[in-house]
């Protein structure tokens, strides 16, 4: 069987400085993405744990997957969630969740959790589409645009090449950045044209990372299009896939004339990570009403 | 939903059994009134109901906007079999190459190419008087019947009363409690180009009776305006209120811009006369030169009058009106509280659940919350 370079690793993780958690108070998001899932968990608005998988032929499939990642981790069970917000392409595809909410909205509130308040120009770059949001201090979107005509600048476009090329997906960013001097970016829009138009290259002489260096520079300038598009206004911060992408991102900071904000969460459970606090939100405010009607 | 009426329906069928004539027209800057008094039925052509549009790209080559191209592969598929003749204006560029391209492989018996000015001055208003002595004479030829000033003054009759009709329709849409949604408001112009206004105007107001008596719609999460290129799809609309939108108005030359402001009678003037001024001051449209701050402040005066949270942005691809729009009203919209979701459109959906996505986004931030 051939070697595939475009497989990223899957990734779980549990907070080793909570002790317990409450159970009232869990909420999870699950974010079924194009090409990766996710599902976070949050203890009263505390992380908990998290899963990235890759996102399989069936969505619910993927959903309970992802879940179940988080579950061998801390022991809980699907009936110790106290509510579950499915987003993400596949979010009515999420079969325990108790309400469903865009990738887009959940995006911005995950961005606002990892990155703080400060934070206003989100990009999000998933496995076939892109997003400039523009959101406020509490998370809340202001405004946004989104392409996803084809998966040019998008994570699945990166796996095509990593394939292509023989490069481990995980590997590009930082082999991209090993140029003298950037070439030209590649012009095709069409990861298919692109496909050919990188074979010419090789052919050319080019060596790996030249082309590589191309790319990402095409992805590049390409989601730069998108963020002026919407309203670039500071601080930025990129989620998804291809943020942990080092030679994209250098290269969207230096497109752009700003620096995107670091954090040590995992970019790619963004979405899932709001779904989880807006989750917690909608939580507190049915309690609330609750109470009211008592 | 319940259906859209078909391009050929049993009203056309009725029609044509009585012998009766029917003329095709592109463009709300027809002055259709001309084609009634006539004796004919005047249909809008449109683009639903192609779901390949090989041939009308073929002859336009895709460069030309969807739009365009599925009403020539409408025209060329046979699905306007009824037509006896067309009337089409230069509204753009690819609506003035639909009738080139028709006039080159067409079938029907009369084909007219109005030319609207894209001013209204007086003397715009002028000109626009000779096209329309042009286009009568068409129309006489094609009918076999003269048009005489009462004929024409009945025909401004009858569309001024579709016209308060299907503004008191839209009048539904407004307040806290809307009975009827962006779907079927759409729903009601398209019908209104595709049957006798007479039968039309007793069913409208037979469904606007109905409606008063509904339980008023509830549950959506922001009102919407839809403005931009041709959207002649309800479809389409709905979308929009299966992901918590509801239309409450729109700037859209199948919506309300199609028959909304009267034909007015000013003393000493003469019908044609009264129509070609009233034609050109109606809504006005990106194809009207230099007359971008008249159009958004229409647009803004019904985002109020609807009391509208949000613009939906439609441009078709390739638009040459409304794909640039966007500069003189985008800014302005949002200074003035009304935040604007930007879309591309084909003629033929194929994205719905992106559409939706985009749909269900902008409706949640309009919320300002998720509950």
């Amino acid at each position: 069987m051939a070697e595939e370079f475009w497989r990223w690793s899957e990734t779980s993780w549990r907070n080793p400085d909570l002790e317990g958690w409450q159970k009232g108070t869990l909420t999870a998001g699950v974010d079924i993405g194009s090409t990766s899932t996710q599902a976070v968990l949050l203890s009263d608005k505390r992380l908990v744990a998290y899963a990235s998988i890759r996102t399989g032929a069936n969505s619910k499939d993927s959903a309970h997957n992802a879940m179940r990642k988080v579950f061998d981790l801390t022991g809980l069970r699907q009936e110790d969630i106290a509510f579950t917000v499915g987003t993400g392409y596949g979010r009515v595809n999420v079969p325990f969740a108790d309400k469903t909410i865009t990738e887009i909205t959940c995006h911005a509130k995950g961005a606002h959790y990892i990155y703080g308040s400060t934070v206003r120009t989100i990009l999000d770059m998933g496995g076939q589409d892109c997003k400039a949001i523009h959101c406020d201090e509490t998370g809340r979107v202001v405004s946004f645009m989104m392409n996803d005509k084809c998966a040019a600048g998008t994570g699945r476009g990166m796996e095509v090449i990593a394939d292509l090329l023989g490069v481990p997906i995980e590997e590009i960013g930082e082999r991209s950045l090993q140029v003298e001097k950037d070439p030209p970016p590649i012009t095709s829009q069409c990861v298919v044209f692109a496909k050919t138009e990188v074979g010419h290259l090789m052919r050319e002489g080019w060596t790996k990372e030249q082309v590589l260096a191309a790319y990402c520079e095409a992805m590049a300038e390409r989601v730069a299009r998108l963020l002026r598009q919407n309203e670039m206004v500071e601080d930025f911060a990129i989620t998804g896939g291809i943020a942990k992408n080092i030679g994209v991102v250098k290269r969207i900071e230096r497109l752009m004339h700003v620096k995107a904000l670091q954090s040590d969460y995992d970019s790619q459970i963004a979405g899932a990570l709001g779904g989880a606090v807006l989750g917690y939100d909608l939580l507190q405010r049915r309690k609330k009403r609750a109470r009211k009607t008592e | 939903m319940k259906p859209t009426i078909a391009i050929d329906n049993a009203y056309i069928e009725s029609w044509k059994q009585k012998g009766g004539k029917v003329v095709g027209t592109v463009c709300c800057h027809i002055p259709e009134e001309i084609i009634h008094a006539a004796g004919m039925l005047p249909v809008r052509i449109r683009g639903t109901e192609c779901t390949d549009d090989r041939d009308g790209e073929l002859w336009m080559t895709d460069y030309a906007c969807g739009f365009c191209r599925a009403c020539l592969q409408n025209l060329i598929s046979g699905k306007y079999h009824f037509l006896d003749g067309i009337v089409v204006s230069d509204g753009c560029m690819f609506v003035q190459r639909l009738y080139d391209n028709w006039k080159v492989i067409g079938n029907t018996k009369c084909k007219v190419n109005l030319n609207v000015p894209r001013n209204h001055d007086h003397l715009a208003v002028r000109y626009f008087v000779d096209e329309l002595k042009i286009l009568k004479e068409e129309m006489e030829k094609l009918s076999g019947r003269e048009i005489t000033d009462e004929a024409l003054n009945a025909s401004i009759d009858l569309y001024n009363e579709t016209r308060a009709l299907i503004r008191e329709l839209f009048s539904l849409t407004k307040g806290e409690h809307p009975l009827v949604s962006g779907t079927e408001t759409l729903q009601w112009t398209i019908k209104a180009m595709s049957m006798p206004k007479e039968i039309y105007n007793q069913e409208l107001k037979a469904f606007i009776e109905e409606a008063k008596g509904r339980e008023p719609i509830t549950g959506y999460g922001a009102r919407l305006m839809m403005i931009g290129s041709a959207v002649d799809d309800p479809d389409y609309v709905h979308i929009f209120e299966e992901h918590g939108g509801l239309i409450v108005t729109d700037y859209n030359c199948y919506g309300t811009r199609y028959l909304w402001q009267d034909v007015t009678r000013k003393e000493g003037e003469t019908p044609l006369e009264s129509i070609a001024r009233s034609y050109l001051e109606k809504l006005t449209c990106p194809r009207m030169t230099d007359l971008h701050d008249e159009m958004y402040e229409d647009m803004l005066r019904l985002a109020k009058e609807f009391d509208v949270d949000g613009i939906v942005y439609v441009r078709l691809k390739n638009c040459c009106l409304w794909g640039g729009e966007s500069v003189f009203f985008y800014d302005r919209f949002k200074e003035d509280g009304y935040p604007v979701l930007t879309l591309e459109k084909e003629e033929i959906t194929t994205n719905a659940g992106q559409v939706g996505v985009r749909a269900e986004a902008f409706v949640e931030m309009l919320e300002g919350g998720t509950d």
